[in-house]
């Protein structure tokens, strides 16, 4: 048996009584309102790269999308809203006509204009930078920035999602000549950008250390330094928000929830996560090439004792393929159900003969992987299947999924990068896409035809279709949708992103002052 | 000292047999473990980019061939350029030393300074209930993991007494909490073996003939007995050295105390070779300088070893 932290944690507080109690007793409730200048962030890991289009990973976006700024921005509320861009129009099918925001400056001084926007997208795609963000704009044909405060972007076929492409990763715009001046070495190291913070310092595993920009276009931060600190064991992490060493702390797993909201100073607060924790399957290996017994597997899968037990009701129980809260989200489809007799029904139709299911999960890459494998595979041992458990390290998780060996099913965390279906669902499973494991015809047909399309009537019928295709064959078992939690001080006033970006700007955080 | 030239090049050999023993089976062992390429890449990388990275890094050579490499590099220090970082591994390790030295050699002293008087005080005072609260102390000390210590402290010294801040590096207010949970486990031994060390000497003839010659017993305890008892004493303090980098890989997680043990465990996960390679190489480095430091001080405590 394998002991988790969380395991431990528990047996910690228990030996010492007392430490299970609020943990704040017997000290003065602390003041619901400061005059701090400072914010500081526990996360659960250190950031690894400043250059924006070498990441896509929470703990480094993060910091980013403040550091720079995007052309759009996606606001916590879901919507688009105006970022460096003040107004974008699709002209015909192919032709997006964005207005910058004039008089912007970078950190550094230079001025902010059309040519940043050109050369930062550019940037993405051009093989010889070796980026991260590579495949986020392949959609685009040509560039063109005709005078300071226009960018023209053509596309090779029409795409409604280029705001929305925008406004996430691989869309955070820098500084042409200052990059070309310093190299991307340096730059990495010493970031420049548009946004509310600027670089000052960072040490590596110990402080990140960056700065309200006094003249951000948006406002000044309230605040006047920012401290990011990484702290990777879990338990020290809220111990540091619940004695007030931190004002924010991300990564809270569901148990942690009760200690934070019963500490007099700190509150927890969550977003559905924009994207879903699925069940991926290798849809080529028997007997997960038959339809009907993924089905069976799906319908074995009791996914509100798993939202109740393993994840404190922070969590939702998804319909299909698309998150809720993304475009094209069918809110009249039911909550996938589980019946465990409908599913033996099916094994026997399918001519099930006790051939071993194998999930290979991770234990920590993605919250409550390992103990909801094991629940998951006890209930399809219930319905008769022959299931089994491997564990895997991350990085060999890394390596299955780029050589796409895996044998059965994995935890995937799919993030609905674009709030649309294509931005999640058709970007892993298309073909050639990082999840290709099954095809079908006009699957394939439609999700193509809905990228391309600015048709959004048809784009509907078409995730309609893609829907109904996906479950019958189940590419995917989605188990999950969670919400992801941090905790906070009081006085911090703040409303997380669904997707990880951690929106600090005047119009979504404050200290609440006295 | 008659012999301490060719005592010393001896000594330097065998530590550098033992560097290169070390550094080429952490060089295997990394290489088993898995291809660090995938990490580097989005998943959605074409096959083709997979292949070019792996050229660059110059993983597509022969084992053999890239152990030459290494070998030549690393003799004349050049550990390579960190995979994760992007960087000259050694400068990227040479971030962490610090504070992975402030850390061990705090534990280290502090385990030494508490543990010897406590394993002599209760030798002095066997069978009594200051011994058996003692020995049970540092049972526990010497049993509970590493990781369950440091979070209890955190939990009970931290959050809930309110004395020292929960995590991180800064002043020593900071250092007290990782070097009592790093420095928890060696405490106990070396109380532990002091106890039974001391109690071995005070059977001893000559301490019989020292108090018949009417010393008084702070001189008996500090002349004759701790003298006698320190070669054990000082030798499991030296092989402690090494319990205590093994456990800063845990302590300064726990702690996020940004040390060259955290360091390693987030490289071994990133198939980061280089600072692997190096961390070792350092790692070996400091317990064998501090087992040699060991050696000298048997010299000075006993005349017979320094004879030979």
């Amino acid at each position: 048996m394998e002991l988790t932290r969380r395991d431990l944690l528990k047996g910690a507080a228990a030996l010492g009584a007392a430490a299970a109690a609020p943990a704040t007793t017997g000290r003065p409730a602390l003041a619901q309102t400061t005059q701090k200048k400072e914010l500081v962030v526990g996360q659960g890991g250190d950031v690894a790269f400043f250059d924006p289009h070498m990441s896509t990973s929470s703990n480094e976006i993060r910091w980013s999308f403040n550091i720079f700024d995007n052309l759009v921005s996606r606001h916590p509320d879901g919507k688009l809203y105006p970022g460096l861009a003040t107004e974008w129009k699709l002209q015909g099918q192919t032709t997006w006509v964005f207005k910058l925001r004039q008089g912007v400056k970078y950190h550094n001084g230079d001025p902010f204009s059309s040519a940043d926007a050109k050369a930062s997208i550019e940037r993405t795609y051009d093989p010889k930078n070796k980026l991260r963000v590579s495949t986020v704009f392949l959609t685009v044909d040509r560039i063109e920035a005709p005078d300071p405060a226009t960018l023209v972007v053509h596309t090779k076929k029409p795409d409604p999602l280029l705001p929305a492409r925008l406004a996430f990763y691989g869309g955070q715009i820098v500084p042409k000549k200052h990059l070309e001046s310093v190299g991307p070495e340096t730059f990495d190291r010493k970031p420049v950008g548009t946004g509310p913070l600027r670089f000052v310092s960072w040490t590596k595993d110990d402080r990140l250390v960056l700065e309200a920009n006094p003249t951000y276009w948006g406002g000044k931060p309230d605040f006047d330094r920012l401290v990011v600190r990484p702290i990777p064991e879990l338990a020290a992490r809220v111990a540091a928000v619940l004695k007030g060493e931190v004002d924010v702390v991300t990564q809270v797993p569901p148990d942690q929830l009760d200690r934070i909201n019963a500490n007099a100073s700190t509150r927890a607060v969550g977003a559905l996560y924009a994207g879903l924790y699925v069940l991926a399957v290798n849809s080529k290996n028997p007997p997960l090439d038959n339809p009907l017994v993924k089905q069976a597997l799906a319908l074995a899968i009791d996914r509100d004792a798993i939202v109740k037990e393993l994840w404190r009701g922070r969590g939702i129980v998804p319909s299909g393929p698309i998150a809720k809260g993304d475009n094209h989200f069918d809110a009249g489809l039911p909550p996938l159900p589980y019946n465990p007799k409908e599913a033996r029904e099916r094994l026997k139709k399918a001519g099930y003969k006790g051939e071993e299911v194998v999930i290979e999960t991770t234990s920590g890459y993605t919250a409550n992987d390992k103990p909801m494998s094991e629940a998951i595979a006890a209930m399809w041992k219930d319905a008769g299947i022959n299931a089994k458990v491997e564990v895997l390290e991350y990085s060999v998780r890394a390596q299955k999924n780029a050589q796409k060996t895996f044998k059965g099913l994995w935890w995937s965390d799919p993030t609905s990068t674009l709030s649309d279906p294509d931005g999640m669902m058709w970007r892993l499973l298309s073909p050639g896409g990082p999840q290709d494991y099954w095809r079908h015809p006009r699957f394939d047909e439609l999700g193509e035809a809905a990228r391309f399309s600015v048709d959004e009537k048809f784009r509907e019928q078409a995730y309609r279709e893609m829907t109904k295709i996906f479950l019958e064959h189940f590419p995917w078992i989605p188990i999950i949708q969670p919400y992801e939690d941090y905790g906070l001080q009081k006085y911090v006033e703040w409303t997380p992103n669904s997707n990880q970006q951690f929106e600090i700007r005047r119009f979504n955080f404050k200290f609440r002052r006295a | 000292m008659r012999g301490f030239v060719p005592f010393l090049g001896h000594r330097v050999f065998r530590a550098v047999i033992a560097l290169w023993l070390v550094s080429t089976v952490v060089f295997v062992v990394m290489r088993l473990s898995g291809d660090p390429v995938p990490l580097l890449l989005p998943p959605d990388a074409p096959r083709s980019e997979f292949a070019r990275v792996r050229t660059e890094l110059g993983l597509d050579r022969p084992l053999i061939v890239q152990y030459g490499v290494f070998m030549r590099s690393l003799a004349h220090g050049d550990f390579g350029r960190s995979i994760h970082f992007r960087e000259s591994a050694l400068a990227v390790v040479g971030g962490y030393v610090a504070a992975t030295l402030e850390l061990g050699l705090t534990s280290f002293f502090l385990a030494a300074l508490v543990a010897v008087p406590i394993g002599l005080f209760s030798a002095m005072r066997r069978n009594t209930m200051i011994d058996h609260a003692a020995m049970a102390v540092a049972l526990v000390g010497q049993s509970a993991p590493t990781f369950f210590l440091g979070i209890l402290f955190i939990l009970l010294l931290s959050l809930k007494a309110d004395l020292f801040p929960t995590s991180g590096r800064g002043g020593w207010q900071h250092l007290v909490l990782p070097a009592l949970t790093l420095g928890a486990f060696t405490m106990a031994s070396i109380a532990r073996l002091t106890r039974s060390a001391v109690l071995e000497v005070l059977n001893a003839d000559y301490i019989r003939t020292a108090r018949a010659k009417g010393l008084s017993e702070a001189w008996v305890v500090a002349k004759h007995t701790l003298k006698n008892a320190a070669i054990p004493i000082v030798t499991i303090t030296g092989l402690q050295f090494g319990t205590l980098l093994g456990g800063a890989v845990v302590t300064e997680t726990v702690f996020a105390w940004p040390g060259i043990g955290r360091l390693a465990i987030q490289s071994i996960y990133n198939r980061d070779y280089p600072v692997v390679q190096c961390t070792v190489f350092l790692a070996a480095v400091m317990f064998i300088v501090i087992n040699f430091c060991i050696d000298l001080i048997y010299g000075l405590l006993d005349p017979r070893i320094r004879a030979r």
